[in-house]
This record gives structure tokens, sequence and C-alpha cells, in this order.
């Protein structure tokens, strides 16, 4: 495996920075959850803290991933993919990049507007993307949340289409997003 | 005689009283005039003051300040071993623009207002820099007295004939040595111990 894309398969670049996202969505996701359930205080501030940091670094690495797809050649969908298969997966892919963005964003506006400004990990400050202003926050928590059931469903989309390749198609879809052989299968 | 001699004495004695307060008088004022010069008494202006404090949340730079406080200030350069300083700070008034944030300031295991409703500085120690002046005194916070130091500078106009003074400054108090920081709050990772004070107050010279 190399490190660039081929037509054929992911490189280690794309596999690591897609499998790195996949852990840190993860991880943001129990932050959130236990953060909620979370009176104020310093172990909610802690948590919401990580979130913050982790999600901007989501957001990092999004870029470089869109940064990376672009100079590189993108791994072919199957041939035998029918014309509404194709344009779902069209789709899929086109809003996870989306929601990679947005929901870093909306997080970061979402900050500002009530007045906290963002660390990332205590080592800087980010500054402030918005002014502070209430009933902007609350239209920016609604996004957020949104934005994260949305995320949830296409990430549903995703994976199914990823299993169903891998299980019913038995093709190369899954594994040549891992460091696995190939079996000459699209 | 010795009946007229008591009358005299008994009619005498009011311009012997008067005599008396007359020196009273003179050694008064002329005690004030030939002694350190009188120290103006200031008293704030609020409305044109502002007193703030900044702390580390999460790792950011966050903002807050007092709407409620009084200051009385009894300053001349010329001599500064007559000077006071006092601030009385109603600690409920604390306002970092977010309520819950607030409300949290004012619980019992930071502020906690309802048993400690005010913070009190009082200097009576104050002395010249190379930039300003610097007041030493104590400061009372959360029922713990202790010693904060308060660089300052000061200086005087006279705005619609009246005698003005615009004194501003910072220090810095570390909230864990005043309690400031019960429980939970005792760790200063998600918010910090050193927290930045900034002042900027305009005073206004009154009679003592």
């Amino acid at each position: 495996m190399g490190i660039r894309n081929t037509t054929q398969r992911w490189g280690a670049v794309s596999q690591s920075l897609h499998w790195l996202i996949v852990v840190l969505l993860i991880v943001q996701v129990t932050l959130a959850e236990m953060a909620d359930e979370l009176p104020i205080g310093v172990k909610k501030l802690t948590l919401l803290a990580r979130h913050k940091s982790v999600g901007i670094t989501i957001f990092a690495l999004a870029l470089l991933r869109l940064a990376w797809r672009l100079q590189n050649p993108t791994p072919l969908l199957p041939g035998t993919l029918k014309p509404y298969e194709r344009a779902l997966a069209r789709f899929t892919h086109v809003m996870l990049y989306v929601l990679l963005f947005a929901m870093p964003l909306s997080g970061w506006m979402m900050s500002s507007a009530r007045g906290f400004p963002v660390s990332w990990f205590h080592i800087f400050q980010l500054p402030d993307l918005v002014p502070k202003n209430k009933a902007l926050y609350d239209t920016l928590v609604t996004t957020h949340v949104t934005l994260a059931v949305v995320l949830a469903v296409v990430v549903t989309l995703h994976v199914a289409g990823a299993l169903k390749h891998h299980f019913i198609h038995k093709d190369d879809v899954l594994r040549r997003m891992l460091p696995l052989p190939s079996k000459g299968k699209l | 005689m010795r009946r007229v001699r008591r009358a005299s004495w008994t009619t005498g004695w009011p311009v012997v009283a008067a005599a008396g307060m007359g020196i009273a008088v003179w050694a008064w004022v002329g005690a004030s005039a030939a002694g350190p010069a009188a120290v103006p008494h200031y008293a704030l202006d609020p409305a044109k003051s502002s007193l703030e404090f900044n702390f580390d949340q999460a790792g950011a730079q966050n903002k807050g300040k007092f709407t409620r406080f009084a200051v009385s200030f009894d300053f001349s350069p010329e001599n500064l071993a007559a000077g006071r300083l006092e601030v009385t700070v109603e600690m409920s008034s604390a306002d970092t623009g977010d309520k819950e944030r607030d409300d949290t300031l004012r619980g019992g295991d930071l502020f906690a207002v309802a048993k400690f409703p005010q913070a009190h500085y009082t200097a009576t120690q104050l002395t010249k820099t190379p930039t300003g002046y610097e007041a030493v005194g104590k400061l009372t916070l959360r029922g713990v007295t202790r010693d904060v130091r308060v660089p300052f500078t000061f200086r005087t106009a006279t705005e619609s004939g009246a005698s003005v003074g615009y004194m501003s400054g910072k220090t810095t108090v570390r909230r864990l040595d005043f309690g400031v920081g019960q429980g939970d709050w005792k760790a200063t990772d998600q918010l910090g111990n050193d927290v930045g004070v900034s002042f900027a107050l305009r005073l206004s010279a009154a009679a003592h």
C-alpha cells in the first residue's frame, strides 16, 4: 500500500485520516453525551473543553483530508453500481465532507456566540467567529444538534453501504480503505 | 471686696472663653497652613468607573465586571502618608455576560455571596513608584484577608470647575488564596488560579 491514492485503492494517508476521524467522532459523541448528563460544574466544563478541542482537531484533519483528496487520484466507484446507487454514494460522501466542516464550525460559532472563547487543549486560544449574541447562540445550538442527527443518518448510510459491498458483493470497496490485500474485484 | 472680685470674674468668663476659642481656631488654621497639605477626599463616580476581572476558563481568557462597588480615596501626591484607599465590592454584582456562569460564581463553592456578600480592600500604605503609585493593603474576600499590592496611576483634572481624579490600575489575585474555589473548583485547569483585576475610576473631590 502506497502513501498516495490510486484509482484502485486508498493510500496510507487517506486511510489514516479516515480512521482517525472515525475514532475522534466516537470520542466526540461520547464527550457530548456525558457532558449533557452533568450539572454545571468543573466536570462538565472539562468534558466540553475536550469536546471543543477534539472538534477543532477534526476540523483541521478534515481540511488536510480534503487537500490530500484534491491532490490525489480518487479510487473509482465499482462499475457494477446502478445509477441511483452511484448518486447515493456521491451524495453520502459529499454530505460527510460537508458535515466534517459544518459540525466543528457550528460548534465553534456556538461557543463564540455564547461568549466562551475556544481553546485547543489549553495550548492556544482561537479567535471568536461571531460576536456574543444570545439569539444567535440559541439558533446555533439547534443547528449543531440537528447537524449531529444528520451526521448520524449519513454515517449509517455510509456504513451500511460499506458493509453491503463487503459482505454481499464481496468486493474491494471496504478492503481498499483498510490495510488489507486487494481481491481485485470491484 | 471679695464679692466684687467674684462678680467681675463671673461676668468676665465669656470673654475668656471667646479668647480661648479664638486661640484654638487660630492654632487649628495655623497648623493646617503650616503642616502637611490637606489631603483631598475623593468619592466614586459610578457611571464613569469600571471594575473588571479576567480569568482563564478552559484555556481561554474570559472577562467579567462588578457593577456595584464603592470607593473612598484620600489622596495627595504631596502627602502620601495621609492617603487611604477603601473599596467595597458587592460580590453579587459580578457580571460575566452569562447568567448560568454568574449564578455559578455566586454559588457556595465560589463567591458564596449569601455568606460573604462583600469584598473589602483597605490600603493605608501608599507609595510612589517609577511608573505611578502602589497601594499595599488588605483584601478581604470570601472571609479571608490577605495582603494585596495594587499598582495604580492617578491624575487630576478640572472639569466644569470641579476637581476630579482619574485612577486606574490592575493587579492579580490568586483566587485559591481566598478560598474562591471549593470542591471541584480547587482544580485550576478549567478555571485558572490567577484572576486579573483592573479598574478605571473617575473620582470627584468632595469635602471631608
